[in-house]
Order: C-alpha cells, then structure tokens, then sequence
C-alpha cells in the first residue's frame, strides 16, 4: 500500500503536512470516529441531565403532586423563593464553616505530614503507604469507623477518657461540636491526600539551593521558610483548591454521623438540597437548590484554572 | 563547620522523626483497626464496660451476614462496578488516543465540561437521573447504577489514558503506518499493548471509585440492585444497633478496596486529580 513512502522522512519525524505517510484525511477520519461514541455518550449521561436538571428548577415539582411537573407558569419561583430561605442560607453558612475547617486543617496539617514522611530514612519511607488507608476507604466505612468512636456506648475514646475521669459529652447530637465532630473525621480521611501532594512536590526539588543554604550556614526553620516553603506555594494551592471543591460534596459523613442535627447544624446545602428532595419530595426546589450550588462550584472551578492553568504541578 | 556533629545531629533528627511517624501512623490508624477487631468480637464483649481487649474471636457476625441477604449487595457492587468500568475503558480509551494523536476544534470546551462534571456535586446527578429513572423504569436496577457511575467514569478514562498515550511515543504510529497498517491496527497492536499498564491502573480505579459509591446507590436503588455500602448502612438505620454486623460487613466492602489501592498507588493522586491537572 503506502510502502513505498519515503521511509527515512517520516520515521521518527514529527507529523509535517505534505511527507505524512497516509493522506491526512483518512487518518483524520480515523480518530474522529474514535472520538465520536465517547462524545456521544458523554452528551448522553452528563448533558441530557444538567439541561433536565435546569428545566425542572424551572417548576414547583412536587412528587406528591404529578401535575406540577410541567408547571411552568412561575419559572423563577423556586429561586425567588431561595432567596428568602433561611434554611438555604444557614446550609451556606454551614458550609462555609465547614469547607474554612477542613481546608486550613488539612493543609497545615498535610504540609507538616508530608514534610515528615519526606525525612529521608528507610524506616519513613516504608510507613507512607500506611498514611495513604484513610483517604482510600469507602467514604462509607469511614463513616461508620468514626460513628463507633463518636458513639459512648461502644467509643474506645470515651470510655477510656471516663476511665481517666475526664468523661466528655456525645460529640455528634451536641449543638455546639457536632461541626467540629464532623471536621475532624474529615481532616483524619483527606490529610493523607494533601500530604501525597506535598511529597510530590518535595521529590521534584532541586537540591542545589538547600545544600548552599546549608553550607551558608541556614538554619532548619529558615530552609523552610525562606526555600522549602515558597517551592511548596503551588502544590499547597492545588490541593487546597481541590479540597475546596470537594469539601462541597461532603455527604457520607454527614449523613451517618448527624443526619444535618441536632436542628440543622450540620446541614450544608447539599444535604439540604438532598432533604428537600427526598425527604420532602420537592424536587423541583431541590433542582434550584443544587444549581445555585453547582453555580457556586463553576465559579470555585473557573477560578482554579486561571490560578492552576495546565501547568503540571502535580506528578 | 566539620562533618561529624552534622551528620550526628541528622541522625538524631532521622530518629526522632521515625519515632514520630510511628506514634502518627498508630493514631491514623486506630479508627480502622478497631473497627477491624469489632468485626471479631463477640457481641457481648462489643458493649463491655470497661472494654475488654482480651476476647475469643469470634466469626459469628461473619455467618449472620453470610446467612443474610448481604451477599447478593456485595455481588451487586461487584457487577455493576465491572460493567461501568468496561463500558468507561471500551469508549474511552479509543477516544484519549485520539485526543492525545490529533487536534479537535473545542477541545478546550471539552477539557472545561469534563472538569465541571468532576466538580459538580453529585446530587447534581442523582435528581435527574431519579426522574428519568421514574420513567424508563430503572429505579432500583443494576443498568441504572451502571449509566449513573459513567458520568464520572468516562471522564477518569478519556483524561488518565490520555497522558498515558501522550507517553507513548507517536514515532512508534508512525512505523507502523510505514509498515502498511492503519491508524486502527497501529493503535490496536503498538500503542495499546504500550499503555496497558496505564489501562490496568484506569480500571481499577474506575472500579474504585464505583465499587465506593454511596450516595447515587441509595438514592436509586431499594431492595433488587442494592449496593454493599448501602446495605452496610441499612444495618445500622433499620436493624438495630447490630455493631458486630455492621463492622464485618464493612470490613468485607473496604478488604477488596484496600487490596487494589496498594496496586495503583502510584496513580492515586493523578486519578483523584483527573481533569484538573495533567500530569
């Protein structure tokens, strides 16, 4: 067939038009249909449902009520009504609280993790695998490891502490440190990820710059604050970012531990939106709900391409 | 400054450090260890006050399960996680090598839509999916799971392989066009069997993040395709407070998890980035 191409300028050669060893368009055609079923199918799973998700924001769905499914005579009722919301609001302010907790803790926490298991000694470098078990467990069973410790009855922590005669309060039905109760967990299964990043980082350094300061006679403390930690600046970004985004999702945790309570302390606005829907059955609020939030994550996700851009920070 | 009090300066610092990595490495792993021994307990020993760390393991909460309807759950879990994820590799691996080869106009559309579905929460999802579900008759069936898990498993694919074939080197195409085969047969017998490791380390974690999937399951399941988490889950709302149950059944969902995380570690933060960053 093509066997004839001029061999020594094509192989190896970048693609240059005009000594390509097939006509172009053939090749091209090739990849397009390559190409096609996975763009179809993604139109299908993740397209065809965000435009359903918008049309039934668009009405006061009630599933309790059929009718209401193709009501659309008050098409921004539902978002007029989210304005006015004192639940939705408090579910924000939650979630701010939540997402400012677990986000500073993990990453002051991840940074000191990762620059520990970055220690050079056989001994560290055998244990890194063991950090990585929190944040590979089902989010589930997560959930459950932490609902036994935050359950007196059968809580090692609180009976040991009683046993010390330090007795503490049920953490997850009390108004003031069921949020906290639920930081925590959260911190204990994502810091491992922020300190993989970190350890990333750390391998990629160069290490002309610490060996000079060390031969200029710099302290520890200085390294890392003058060198170390400016290298670190856009690893640290990233994974904060990324646990930004994802501290949105928070669900698992918060659905075993507290079911949004005591009241609705817990409840940030995803679970919000998940009680009106399926608990109430308002799915038409519901859908107006999470676009406001799947908004809210757009804008998050926007921001971090023009901080992150392409650029591969991580690997 | 001479050598011998640096190095035995470090060497003091190495094992101190190595001292705090095991005190941190037992705190972390606490929580799973003692959910691990709570699935041996007896049940009488699970309540006990003060605690006993002393007991006769037992495999009775094991047998309670076994005689239980939890086996279909965890074999639900397990079809419905290989088939999205032989679905996800089938379409998507073709479509990365293409990605990666040749230049698409609205690529960088593309890239943005694939990164705004692995943000979005999944409740985004989950309440179109339930309406449609509603309608086609797919509540609570295994297809249905199947569909839903796509919605991030097509894109893991499509942006993992991609940087895996970017790795391969095009001259190797390009020898195999020389030598009469087409841009199919090169990818099928050069650049495919090149990036298999990089296939087997997408799948499982496609199977991983499947086979960990709470919420979309207990939304659109009930009693016919339901998932092992959420069977896991109903022990503890429906049951009663069988703790025993509850920790051997998620000691059987987590054993397959960790077993295949050790594999892919490597990629672990590549996967949890897909989209995002490329590596």
């Amino acid at each position: 067939m093509d066997a004839l191409a001029p061999r020594p300028v094509a192989l190896g050669e970048p693609e240059v038009p005009g000594v390509a060893v097939r006509p172009v368009g053939r090749r091209d055609r090739t990849y397009a249909r390559c190409l096609l079923p996975a763009l179809v199918l993604l139109a299908v799973v993740t397209v065809a449902p965000t435009v359903y998700l918008i049309v039934t924001s668009l009405t006061p769905l009630d599933l309790t009520r059929p009718a209401t499914a193709l009501d659309f005579t008050q098409p921004l009722g539902n978002y007029a009504l989210l304005l006015h919301d004192h639940r939705f609001w408090n579910s924000v302010w939650v979630q701010a609280k939540l997402s400012a907790g677990t986000v500073a803790f993990q990453l002051v926490g991840g940074l000191a993790l990762g620059l520990l298991l970055g220690v050079r000694s056989r001994f560290v470098a055998a244990c890194r695998t063991l950090f990585l078990i929190p944040m590979v467990l089902p989010p589930i069973v997560v959930a459950i490891m932490w609902k036994v410790l935050y359950t007196p009855d059968i809580s090692p922590v609180h009976t040991a502490l009683l046993a010390l005669g330090l007795p503490i309060p049920a953490l997850i039905t009390h108004p003031d440190l069921a949020l906290p109760a639920i930081i925590v967990a959260d911190v204990w299964e994502w810091l491992p990820f922020t300190a993989l990043m970190v350890l990333a980082a750390l391998k990629m350094m160069p290490e002309e710059p610490l060996e000079a300061a060390r031969i200029d006679g710099a302290a520890g403390w200085q390294i890392l604050r003058h060198i170390v930690l400016p290298y670190l600046r856009p690893a640290l970004l990233v994974a904060g970012l990324f646990r930004l985004i994802d501290s949105v999702k928070a669900f698992p945790l918060i659905y075993i531990l507290t079911d949004g309570g005591p009241g609705t302390v817990t409840e940030v606005t995803n679970y919000y939106a998940f009680r009106q829907a399926f608990n109430f059955s308002y799915l038409g609020f519901s859908s107006a709900i999470t676009l406001a939030l799947v908004a809210a994550v757009f804008l998050l996700s926007w921001w971090f391409v023009r901080v992150v851009g392409t650029r591969g920070d991580v690997e | 400054m001479s050598r011998v009090p640096r190095s035995r300066r470090e060497r003091r610092q190495r094992r101190l450090a190595a001292a705090l990595v095991a005190l941190l490495a037992a705190v972390v792993l606490f929580p799973f260890l003692w959910l691990l021994q709570m699935s041996v307990k007896p049940t009488a020993d699970i309540t006990a006050f003060p605690f006993r760390w002393l007991f006769t393991p037992t495999a009775a909460h094991y047998r309670a399960l076994w005689e239980s309807q939890f086996p279909v759950s965890l074999w639900n879990s397990t079809v419905v996680s290989v088939a999205t994820t032989l679905v996800a590799l089938c379409v998507g691996v073709p479509a990365a090598f293409a990605l990666s080869r040749a230049r698409f106009r609205r690529e960088g559309a593309l890239a943005l839509w694939i990164l705004a579905t692995r943000m979005a929460p999944p409740i985004a999802f989950t309440l179109p999916y339930f309406l449609i579900y509603r309608h086609l008759g797919l509540l609570d069936t295994r297809l249905g799971l199947v569909v839903i898990y796509l919605t991030f498993n097509l894109s893991l694919v499509i942006w993992m392989m991609r940087s895996f074939f970017d790795a391969t080197p095009r001259s190797l195409d390009e020898a195999a066009w020389i030598d009469g085969a087409s841009v199919w047969q090169g990818f099928v017998r050069v650049t495919l069997p090149l990036a298999a490791p990089g296939i087997t380390a997408t799948a499982i974690l496609c199977f991983l993040f499947s086979w960990n999937d709470f919420f979309f399951a207990l939304i659109l399941t009930r009693t016919e395709a339901i998932t092992a988490p959420v069977a896991v889950v109903n022990f503890l709302n429906y049951e009663g407070w069988e703790w025993g149950k509850i920790a051997a059944g998620s000691t059987l969902v987590l054993l397959p998890v960790l077993a295949f995380s050790l594999l892919v570690r490597k990629y672990l933060v590549g996967g949890l980035t897909a989209g995002a960053v490329r590596g």
